[in-house]
């Protein structure tokens, strides 16, 4: 089947098989940030925003997403630079191995929208779909809060 | 991927439900269960979600919520919210991840009758009706929905009456992100300081969630001040739990006492 | 972040962004999964659902569908025995796998290869295999291995390497020093307990993956998600007699997980056979049910003590579980007591010994800490429990009793990799630094004097300590090599056979070579773990990174320079001594400057023309310990048992950390690992042998919100033999989690637990018995 989906801001009409989930369809279509780590909705890797909020493409059928908007870790920055957020992970160690990052990127670009100003709590809160086995997740809590600061002071 | 013929998107849900007779057929709405399903008897997978049902309703003396609303929009309607004292303000959050609270909808997380289900014992407190479309709609308690499992229906709405009382939700897992080993639900109606009015419910038993009659009876008619020993002993007496990989019968059991004490002292 | 230094350094001791990093935040496809070829078949392995079986028959016929290009049983690969293991040859480990075989050994066992255009079509004709299989008796708890009527797993002819096979024992040590047995008989106090470490899955986030293809001349190539490319390479070459280049992209963590042969094997075979690239990728289940993990241990440990709080004798005797192959099963044992014991240097008497067995579960592999984790569970607790028996604090306590700078311990030369190992002097050890100023940090002796039960909310709060040392790499074993190339434009290549698994080990070599050159990190181009490009490197694992590859690094910098000095001398016509580097030149005394990139010019077009390029190779003679004191505050619920680490802070003296953020990073992620297993991470088989915890969703890694806040700070150290002072941090910081944790809860309520991962429902119960 055939399905129109705005993916980083540019229509595409894609063939799918009907049983297909968006994870494969965006790997498949060369947005490889986005990252496969479960399958069963536990880890976050694969995190995208659909219309504008996180979601799961491993558990996303693509047939759903027909006529919506996608955004992956590819649309958040471009070649020359980096968003606050990615900087931020650098510059705190918040990115070791990097597998989890583009799913955390994505979400916590959407908890930044929805709640600028959050506590250190809601950031756990909201960020606790999101597995890392590297670091011990404090040096991203750090990193989130401070780009929330930082856009604040702007 | 699943290894299916086709993808349906129904307009109506009277079409859904003509899809959903032909054998092979499997209704969909968040698809984050359906997308884990090992079976390969399913051919066709029909999307509840173009039929619409996504809208909050306020009524005079219920609110009407479509199935498709996501469990992260139930919070969206701030009176919904508020309701019994910031029941679901306070515990949608225990629920899955943000993630998964953007993508689960209340009809998929109640029709799967998940044992753990939080969503189940929410509503079970709420004293929730569904309405359901079997080729006509109809309405049935949760509670009776989810004691029959009525095969091949749709459930298109859910209705929470607004009756007065506080409610609490406690939930305990073994991670921050896991689902319940057990969750307890308790909402009174209080006249001064006296229970009018109780409803207990416990989850994850690990089997589905169940009303405690026997405790909501015990709590009926007395002050609540100094009856937290007793309703927790006859609590651990009387529930019906059993083991599996996230605990024993023994331990649930102890679970439900320590939940209830935590939702009494909340109350 | 800087910390303190001893030499005056422009580049290490800072932290500069990793090299790789501004690639893996923008999620660029740099991981063996996002590399996609064209006409790759897909690869699928069909796994045995029994524990212990021989196949029969097997019928793959029906199982040829169109888009198959091959199914291979064990009739069709060759049949070579090796290990999967990936560590220095010969290797310490045996010989008893096959890429595949005709008896099954562990639910998850390899059956078949099945290759095909894509992945619905692969997993379709897998269902059509038909397999008969002999079931035969299984053993589940490796603690009956040894049971007189137990079956035995491995009584192919081929085994070579393995103790005794006959009765499941893949590797037995033992050593005493001193009379232990006499010892104790003199000591004041004595404790004797049973300890339990259960096998953790790594669960890194990437699954294990690799992909091998011909490249246009013919030559083989595999790119895999491993930590031991060059060892991987060597076992390809011993399977199927065929040289290869294995290319090692970025990795989605390892943690020893990959430090063995997963993928490769079966993709190779696949090309091999067809002719075209073929690519495996694990699945979530695949990478926690058929890969390895963590080994189980049981030690019985005993321990003396006098009254005044010295520390006699201790012995630790053991049983590990290396599951169904036997892969690291002598030397992650060996390191449980190699990597611990010498921290009690003190005592008269030490014995050390045990089996490593083989049982029908999941094999057993190298996992960050290997053994030292297993080991100081048990050692740490019994201090604990003899510290509060003598009435002693146990920082004092343990403090009193270990190691020192310029003090030495015989195991060090007893127990080596499998081997004798190497007489060490301790030039660096800030344990009493740790110790102190960590108690101070923390809050140590305040907090102790606070109730630890407050009756009216039901919660109880406790304060436990765990001290620990490792290793930095395996010494006279692992070598590192290191090449140089300048270039026209100022810039430097980097080649390294070093491994990076996320842990930033290019960035921290490049630091080291910038320093030594004088130059920036962004002028040093790291290439790393491409077995045809880089010199060798014995991989990422026993903490040996920093320490090995980073003096091969530092030593070809440093010879770079005599050249570059040499060559310069010549160009401007001064003598060398008259001759220093600075900021990407040479200058020289009267104010003469050449840079680098001028000096390479003339050196490619117009004078006495060369191109300047060093390798150099390190061998470790020693592996002087990294040393860690950590503090964990435990709140407990009474009424479900429920613990939480509320606080966590590590004291840690790693020497020099060349990369402060870099280094903390390894140890709070290994504080994380280690809570999880401590408090989350547990494996429950049904009684087929099954893994049911075999997903994220039953396999609990702590979650964001599981751990309070971890905290990390750095002795002043130095050691002399490592580069820039530096020793080895990443696997240290997994040693202590279980003991202070289990410590802090005996601390909050009175209990020892002595296995984990500790349950809340198993501390309910025990918490109930005593009525709290
Ligand atoms: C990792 C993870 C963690 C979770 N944690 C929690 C948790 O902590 N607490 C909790 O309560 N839940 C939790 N959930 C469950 C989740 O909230 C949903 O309940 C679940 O995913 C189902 O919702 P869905 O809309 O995606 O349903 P779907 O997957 O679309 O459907 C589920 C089933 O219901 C049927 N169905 C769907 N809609 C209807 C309808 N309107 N009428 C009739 N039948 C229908 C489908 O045919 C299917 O059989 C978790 C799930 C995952 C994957
Ligand atoms: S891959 Fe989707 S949540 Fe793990
Ligand atoms: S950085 Fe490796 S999983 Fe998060």
């Amino acid at each position: 089947m055939k399905v129109t989906i705005k993916i980083n801001g540019k229509v595409q009409s894609v063939e799918i098989e009907p049983g297909e989930m968006l994870l494969e369809t965006l790997r498949r279509l060369g947005y490889k940030g986005v990252k496969h780590a479960c399958s069963t909705a536990s880890c976050g890797a694969c995190s995208v925003q659909i219309d504008g909020k996180p979601v799961l493409s491993c558990t996303t059928f693509t047939a759903a997403v027909d006529g919506h908007e996608v955004m992956t870790i590819e649309g958040f920055s471009d070649e020359n630079s980096l968003s606050d957020i990615q900087k931020a992970l650098i510059e705190e160690g918040g990115s070791q191995c990097g597998f989890c990052i583009p799913g955390l990127v994505v979400t916590s670009e959407a908890l930044l929208r929805e709640n600028p100003n959050p506590t250190r709590q809601e950031v756990i809160d909201y960020l606790k779909g999101n597995l890392c086995r590297c670091t011990g997740y404090e040096s991203q809590t750090l990193a989130i809060l401070k780009v929330a600061k930082e856009r604040q002071s702007k | 991927m699943l290894n299916v013929k086709a993808y349906l998107k129904p307009d109506t849900v009277q079409s859904a439900y003509e899809m959903g007779q032909i054998p092979g057929s499997l209704y969909v709405s968040g698809g984050l269960m359906v997308a884990q399903l090992k079976i390969s008897n399913v051919e066709r997978i029909v999307d509840l979600k173009s039929v619409g049902l996504t809208h909050i309703e306020d009524h005079s003396d219920v609110f009407k919520i479509g199935a498709n609303v996501k469990i992260s929009d139930l919070i969206s309607n701030p009176y919904l919210a508020n309701l019994n004292g910031d029941l679901l303000k306070n515990s949608i959050k225990e629920i899955g991840s943000t993630q998964i609270r953007n993508m689960a909808t209340l009809g998929g997380s109640i029709a799967f009758k998940l044992g753990w289900s939080d969503i189940i014992t929410i509503f079970m407190i709420l004293d929730s009706n569904l309405e359901i479309y079997d080729g006509e709609f109809s309405k049935i308690s949760l509670q009776e929905y989810v004691k029959k499992s009525p095969k091949g229906v749709i459930i298109t709405e859910i209705e929470v009456p607004k009756s007065g009382g506080i409610a609490v939700f406690e939930k305990f897992a073994k991670s921050n992100f896991d689902i319940a080993t057990l969750n307890l639900g308790l909402k009174v109606v209080l006249d001064g300081q006296i229970v009018k009015d109780a409803c207990v419910v416990v989850g994850s038993r690990p089997m589905v969630s169940q009303r405690i009659k026997e405790v909501e009876e015990f709590l009926i008619g007395k002050q609540l001040n100094g009856i937290t020993k007793d309703a927790c002993d006859l609590m651990e007496r009387v529930v019906q739990v059993g083991s599996d990989i996230r605990a024993s019968a023994e331990y649930r059991k102890a679970l439900s006492r320590f939940l209830l004490d935590k939702a009494l002292r909340r109350v | 972040m800087k910390t303190l230094i001893q030499e005056k350094l422009n580049v290490v001791n800072t932290s500069i962004e990793k090299v790789d990093g501004k690639a893996l935040v923008r999620g660029k496809p740099v991981f063996t999964d996002d590399f996609d070829l064209p006409n790759t078949l897909t690869v699928k392995i069909l796994r045995s659902p029994h524990a212990h079986a021989i196949i029969k028959s097997i019928d793959t016929s029906k199982a040829m569908i169109e888009g198959v290009a091959c199914i291979l049983t064990y009739k069709d690969v060759p049949h070579v025995i090796y290990t999967r293991a990936g560590q220095g040859y010969p290797e310490p480990s045996p010989y008893d796998t096959f890429v595949l075989d005709r008896k099954v050994r562990y639910v998850g066992d390899g059956v078949a290869i099945i290759a095909a255009e894509n992945q619905s079509i692969a997993e379709k004709a897998m269902k059509l295999i038909k397999v008969d299989y002999e079931i035969l008796p299984s053993i589940l708890d490796y603690e009956h291995a040894m049971d007189k009527d137990a079956p035995i797993i491995h009584d192919e002819l081929e085994i070579s390497g393995a103790y005794d096979p006959k009765r499941n024992i893949a590797a037995h040590y033992e050593m005493e020093i001193g009379n232990v047995e006499e010892e104790l008989k003199k000591c004041d106090y004595v404790v004797d307990e049973t300890y339990h470490t259960p096998n953790q899955s790594h669960a890194m986030m990437e699954p294990h993956g690799a992909i091998s293809y011909f490249d246009p001349n013919g030559r083989l190539t595999v790119i895999s998600s491993t930590q031991v490319p060059f060892h991987a390479r060597r076992i390809i070459k011993r399977i199927f007699g065929v040289n290869c280049r294995v290319i090692k992209p970025r990795i989605g963590g390892g943690f020893g997980g990959k430090q063995a042969l997963h993928v490769e094997p079966y993709v190779v075979a696949v090309t091999l056979k067809t002719g075209k690239p073929a690519k495996c990728i694990y699945s979530r289940e695949e990478t926690m049910t058929a890969s390895n993990t963590r080994h189980a241990m049981r030690f019985r440990a005993r321990a003396g003590a006098m009254k005044d709080g010295t520390l006699v004798a201790l012995e630790l005797w053991g049983l590990s579980n290396t599951g169904a192959y036997g892969e690291h099963a002598l030397t992650v044992f060996m390191v449980g007591g190699s990597k611990t014991l010498p921290l009690y240097n003190k005592v008269k008497a030490v014995k050390f010994g045990g089996d490593v067995v083989y049982s029908n579960t999941e094999p057993a592999g190298a996992f960050r800490g290997y053994g030292a984790p297993q080991g100081m569970f048990p050692i740490d607790s019994i201090l604990d429990e003899l510290a509060y028996k003598i009435g002693m604090d146990p920082i004092e306590f343990k403090l009193k009793n270990s190691i020192r700078e310029g003090e030495t311990s015989p195991i060090f030369k007893i127990m080596g990799e499998g081997r004798e190992g190497v007489d060490q002097i301790i030039n660096s050890c800030k344990i009493e630094e740790c110790a102190v100023n960590g108690a101070k940090k923390f809050g140590w002796y305040e907090k102790r004097k606070r109730p630890r039960i407050d009756p009216e909310r039901q919660i109880a709060h406790g304060y436990g300590v765990a001290f620990a040392m490792q290793g930095s790499s395996i010494p006279a074993i692992d070598m590192g090599g290191a090449t140089i190339k300048m270039n026209d434009d100022g810039t430097f290549n980097l080649l390294v056979g070093a491994t990076d698994l996320g842990t930033g080990s290019d960035t921290i070599l490049a630091q080291i070579a910038a320093e030594v050159l004088h130059t920036k990190v962004e002028k040093i181009i790291v290439y790393s773990s491409d077995t045809d490009m880089t010199p060798f490197d014995k991989g990422a694992y026993a903490s040996s990174t920093t320490y090995v590859s980073g003096n091969a690094v530092k030593k070809a910098a440093e010879r770079m320079k005599v050249e570059i000095l040499k060559a310069a001398s010549e160009i401007m016509n001064k003598p060398t001594h008259t001759l220093e580097l600075d900021e990407d030149s040479v200058v020289s005394e009267d104010g003469d400057t050449l840079s680098f990139g001028d000096l390479q010019t003339k050196l490619f077009y117009t004078f006495n023309q060369r191109q300047l390029e060093v390798t150099e190779s390190f061998v470790s003679e020693v592996a002087p310990p990294p040393y860690l004191v950590s503090f964990a505050e435990v709140e407990i619920d009474l009424g479900s048992g429920k613990v939480r680490v509320v606080d966590f802070l590590n004291y840690v003296d790693c020497g020099v950390p060349i990369n402060p953020v870099l280094a903390k990073g390894q140890v709070e992620g290994a504080s994380a690992q280690g809570i999880g297993m401590a408090l989350f991470e547990d494996h429950m088989m049904d009684k087929n042998g099954r893994l049911i915890t075999d997903d994220f969703f039953n396999y609990k890694i702590p979650a964001r919100g599981d751990i309070g806040s971890i905290k990390v700070r750095f002795a002043r150290s130095y050691e002399p033999t490592g580069p820039f002072g530096a020793k080895s941090v990443s696997e240290i910081g997994l040693d202590t989690p279980g003991p202070a944790i289990a410590n802090a809860i005996f601390d909050a309520v009175g209990i020892r637990m002595r296995k984990l991962p500790i349950k809340s429902e198993d501390l309910f119960f025990e918490i109930k018995k005593k009525g709290l």
